[in-house]
């Protein structure tokens, strides 16, 4: 918020110069963001929190910085002079509703002449940021940046009946609002309204039709306080925001409209030759209760850490208004109308804090009474997750966590898919409005566009988290997505299948999730034929891996094909037993290869569950050696050459036991699957 | 000759294979010197023993086979270890300068490298590290935190809103909530995530990173807050960083405090990054609102405590220099492999 700094020193006496003022402003908690040259003086743009409505205007602030900074603030003074005449005469104030107004004062002033204000306000008006208009408007406007309290003139001759009254809309008025445009009233809507028709948004800004014009003689004068929540929500549901909306909605000086009105009345006068109508008419339903708080000084002392003395507390509560009556370690402060946030002893301690400040309180780390620090399962895991990728060549990367609904839509029933997907109700973007199921959408969008970026091979990951909805409500769960695109990690080849699942199963062993299964599947995302769903020993499906269906990629736009993996890290983390240790072996294995010819519709784990189940306890190890295909083989044969790996557990095997079985097992195999050996 | 000269050639072999100093072409020479095929020293060593008296071949044989080990061990031990120098090249000198042959390298996200390196300073001080949902419900992002409905401090957190009147979390703080429900103080937690505004801009993400922390107990302290803060910010940028508390508002906590450092980029002189201020604001803090400790249950006369967050996304393009924060999320593995 901009203040005119030069109006702000001159409302302080006994002040330091402007750059210490500043600091302390700054130091008890408002600062000064920027001061920059502005007509004939600075402007300073200042932080005023949402809880400090008092503050948001050059006398409040003043308030604040004399404490600060030991000065005082200069009494404000004006001379008001009133005609015989009663303003009771011209002009009525009714409030219908006492829950959206709580008061109401108005004043009546004769004879106005059309005027500019002077300039000394002007430039103060235009350096707090408001575009000076004519003498009247400038003068509320005026009142509102000294004091705080937001007025309105209205052109007599245009209020129907000379009546104002303050209640809530009907559904179906309208108004056409100081900025020209019409607007539509819901019910419960805060309205001022002639004898006939709403003539202004209380609290909000006034109505063309009584606006104050060139032809104006006779003006009223509205200062009132209206309910913040009711101001609040018609302001949000009209889309408007205004220098008075944003004062009510966080709270206004109930006690305040008497003292502004006549400020306001005195300088019209001034200005435009008018005269002011004897009498303020104030309609008050409620006055307002001050309420009481109290704290100690020992509190305040054991709260900061810091030794606090009473005479310093009730220095910075006479400081502030708050009227303070000390009873020993006690004291106790009356609470006035303008602090709407001083509502419990916290508040008040708060209050000491600022303004004792914090640099003065000696930094003191606390004792520690709990054990070591641990992370959550959740956060070893997904960590341990990600070094498992960068281990595996990978790089991170970070993509959005709501997807484009036609992305979104690719995902039901597939095995990426945990549930129904839940949308945003208020998207930034349409291409951004649901949360995502799976990370490979985001995934895809990430390889596009480090395609776009020229990148040839591409082996990225993310890990993050994907959302759906569950029986009992929103679910979520962390997941791993990779993506190669190019070179092969290893060697000099483009990537192929057994790349892409190589770096999974590295990823797995560095989970330690154990016996993970793979099964042909994974279509539509995954090519027909080059892609695998993962199933763990306790049947959980945990992820799927493959080559991108041309389909997937064609929707991205991509040309280049594209191997990917998911993994679902919280459905793997069910089933990650803790590391344990094995006795060491003490008698050496023996190996013996064996080279089986058979179908390719064989596959390598049926094959080797196979053999796993002829073979005898003593077989520690089957592990690949090679397949071949081609020549001199018949078509839809190929070569598999296993190494099995022997060992007892209490002597050293000879070769001719391990020959037996090897022949024992190759017949087995030859009646159980019909391959033959080469 | 005898065993003498055994002993002069023993010496000899080692000098000279000492000052070969395992180059592969010196380890050679030496070896062809002595146990040369054709002019070997060892041959005429051996040729010697025909010569000898029979009494004394049975001594000499047994020398001159211990010389033999000697040389062939030592000749294959140094030629093992020797590598190509000297002015020649030849076919077995490698180009030390050319790039190596490595397996590929990952690397993790700027964002998740501060995040653990923020973790591991509070993990030194004895604080747990927690995470929460991203989804949250209207009571632990706002009501708990003492933001009731239209409150005006909702106007500040863009919210996206989801139905059944669930919310994108727009902070980690309700994270405080949760575990403040559910376990007695002490606590001394710190909580990283994801939280979500509906804002973009150059300086917004409507996704973005932060981390929370929150100590419970009896007797905490502003002095406390203000320590703390002190430590990690020290710890995480460097000790001569100055820190400065200025007063502010928070609904969840009172007094609150923006915290400030001294300008990393200028040494205080005024710079872009801190425009001109010398001060970057860092991170928000302060004194646990009674009203949250009611909202969850723990007794506000009994137990005081402090709250911060700060924006790790923030905090990692201050560290690394990065000037857009949607760089961050455009899934660019050339930036990311800038930190492998």
């Amino acid at each position: 918020m901009k203040f005119d700094a030069a109006w702000l020193m001159d409302l302080l006496t006994g002040a330091p110069g402007a750059d210490e003022v500043a600091d302390r402003l700054t130091a008890s908690g408002f600062l000064v963001e920027l001061r920059e040259e502005g007509d004939g003086g600075e402007v300073w743009d200042i932080e005023t929190t949402t809880n400090r409505p008092d503050t948001m205007n050059h006398r409040g602030l003043a308030r604040e910085a004399a404490v600060a900074t030991g000065a005082k603030v200069r009494p404000l003074e004006f001379n008001l002079e009133e005609t015989d005449e009663s303003a009771a005469d011209f002009a009525s104030v009714e409030i219908a509703d006492p829950t959206m107004c709580t008061r109401f004062c108005a004043r009546v002033i004769k004879g106005v002449a059309p005027a500019e204000s002077p300039e000394w306000m002007q430039r103060r008006l235009a350096n707090a940021g408001v575009r000076p208009i004519s003498a009247i408007v400038d003068v509320t406007n005026y009142v509102l940046s000294e004091l705080g309290q937001p007025l309105h003139a209205y052109d007599l001759a245009k209020v129907g009946g000379a009546k104002l009254i303050a209640r809530r809309a009907e559904a179906g008025e309208r108004l056409v609002t100081l900025d020209g445009e019409t607007r539509k009233l819901e019910a419960g809507m805060p309205v001022i309204a002639d004898a006939y028709e709403v003539v202004g948004l209380g609290g909000i800004m006034g109505g063309a039709d009584s606006e104050i014009g060139d032809d104006t003689v006779d003006v009223v004068l509205e200062a009132a306080n209206f309910d913040a929540l009711t101001v609040r929500r018609a302001a949000r549901k009209l889309g408007m925001h205004t220098e008075a909306s944003h004062r009510f909605e966080r709270g206004a000086d109930p006690d305040l409209p008497p003292l502004a009105i006549d400020y306001a009345a005195a300088l019209i006068a001034e200005f435009t030759g008018g005269t002011v109508c004897e009498g303020r008419i104030d309609v008050r339903p409620r006055p307002y209760e001050a309420h009481q708080l109290q704290t100690t000084s020992e509190k305040v002392s054991r709260f900061m850490g810091l030794d606090v003395t009473m005479d310093r507390m009730a220095e910075i509560a006479t400081g502030l208004e708050l009227e303070p009556v000390v009873d020993g370690d006690t004291v106790t402060v009356t609470v006035p109308s303008f602090r709407v946030d001083l509502e419990r002893e916290a508040d008040l301690i708060e209050e000491f804090v600022r303004h004792i400040g914090f640099e003065a309180v000696p930094s003191q780390l606390p004792v520690l009474s709990t054990p070591p620090g641990r992370r959550n399962p959740n956060w070893e895991l997904v960590d341990r997750a990600r070094d498992a990728a960068v281990a595996g060549g990978l790089a991170e990367t970070m993509n959005w966590s709501f997807i484009d609904p036609s992305a979104d839509a690719m995902l039901d029933g597939t095995v990426l898919c945990p549930g129904p997907s839940i949308g945003l109700d208020n998207p930034l973007a349409s291409t951004q409005a649901i949360m995502r199921r799976s990370l490979l959408p985001g995934l895809m969008t990430a390889v596009r566009d480090n395609l776009n970026q020229g990148e040839r091979t591409i082996a990225i990951f993310e890990q993050g988290r994907v959302f759906w909805l569950a029986d009992d409500g929103p679910a979520e769960s962390e997941r791993l997505a990779l993506a190669l695109v190019g070179s092969a990690p290893v060697g000099d080849g483009v990537v192929e299948f057994a790349d892409l699942k190589g770096v999974v199963e590295g990823l797995l062993d560095r989970l330690g999730l154990p016996e993970v299964q793979w099964r042909r599947g994974g279509t539509p995302w995954l090519t027909e034929g080059q892609g695998a769903v993962l199933r763990t020993g306790g049947d959980r499906v945990i992820g799927c891996v493959g080559k991108v269906a041309d389909s997937i990629t064609k929707k991205w736009d991509i040309k280049t094909a594209v191997f990917a993996a998911e993994l679902d890290l919280t459905l793997a983390a069910e089933e990650i037993p803790l590391q344990q240790f094995e006795e060491l072996p003490r008698f050496p294995a023996v190996t013996a290869d064996m080279t089986i010819e058979h179908s390719t519709s064989l596959d390598y784990a049926e094959l080797t569950e196979t053999v796993r189940g002829l073979a005898g306890d003593q077989v520690e190890a089957i592990d690949l050696v090679g397949r071949f295909a081609g020549k001199g083989l018949p078509s839809g044969s190929v070569r598999t050459t296993i190494r099995m790996t022997y060992r007892a557990g209490d002597r050293s095997l000879t070769q001719a036991e391990v020959n037996e079985q090897q022949e024992a097992l190759r017949q087995g195999l030859s009646d159980r699957l019909g391959v033959s050996f080469a | 000759m005898g065993l003498e000269r055994l002993e002069e050639v023993r010496s000899a072999f080692l000098a000279d294979l000492d000052a070969a100093a395992g180059v592969l072409e010196a380890v050679e020479r030496v070896r062809i010197t002595y146990a040369g095929r054709k002019s070997g020293i060892l041959l005429e060593l051996t040729a010697a023993l025909r010569e000898l008296p029979n009494e004394a071949k049975r001594d000499y044989g047994r020398a001159l086979n211990e010389l033999k080990k000697l040389v062939e061990s030592s000749l294959k031990e140094a030629k093992s270890h020797a590598s190509s120098g000297g002015a020649s090249k030849t076919a077995d000198q490698v180009d030390v300068t050319l790039p190596g042959r490595t397996s590929p390298r990952g690397a993790e996200h700027p964002v998740h490298l501060v995040r653990r390196r923020i973790e591991e300073i509070f993990l030194r001080m004895g604080y747990d590290v927690e995470s929460g949902p991203e989804i949250e419900d209207d009571w632990h992002n706002f009501e708990a935190l003492n933001i009731p409905p239209d409150h005006p401090a909702r106007d500040d957190q863009d919210t996206f809103y989801l139905p059944g009147g669930n919310v994108l979390r727009t902070h980690t703080s309700p994270v405080q909530a949760r575990v403040m429900e559910s376990r007695k103080p002490p606590i001394r937690i710190v909580v990283p995530g994801r939280v979500y505004r509906r804002d973009s801009d150059l300086r917004h993400s409507p996704m973005f990173h932060q981390i929370e922390g929150l100590v419970v107990d009896e007797g905490i302290t502003v002095g406390n807050l203000k320590a703390t803060l002190e430590t990690f910010l020290h710890a995480l940028f460097s000790d001569d960083l100055e820190v400065r508390l200025r007063p502010s508002y928070f609904p969840f906590t009172e007094p609150s405090a923006e915290v400030d450092i001294s300008c990393i980029f200028c040494d205080m002189k005024g710079c872009g990054v801190c425009s001109g201020s010398g001060w970057i604001e860092i991170l928000g803090s302060g004194m646990v609102d009674p009203r949250v400790f009611e909202a969850v249950g723990i007794d506000p006369e009994r137990y005081t405590g402090f709250a911060f967050g700060l924006g790790l996304d923030r905090v990692a393009m201050l560290q690394y220099g990065i000037p857009d924060l949607r760089q961050l999320f455009a899934g660019d593995q050339r930036l990311t492999r800038q930190f492998e």
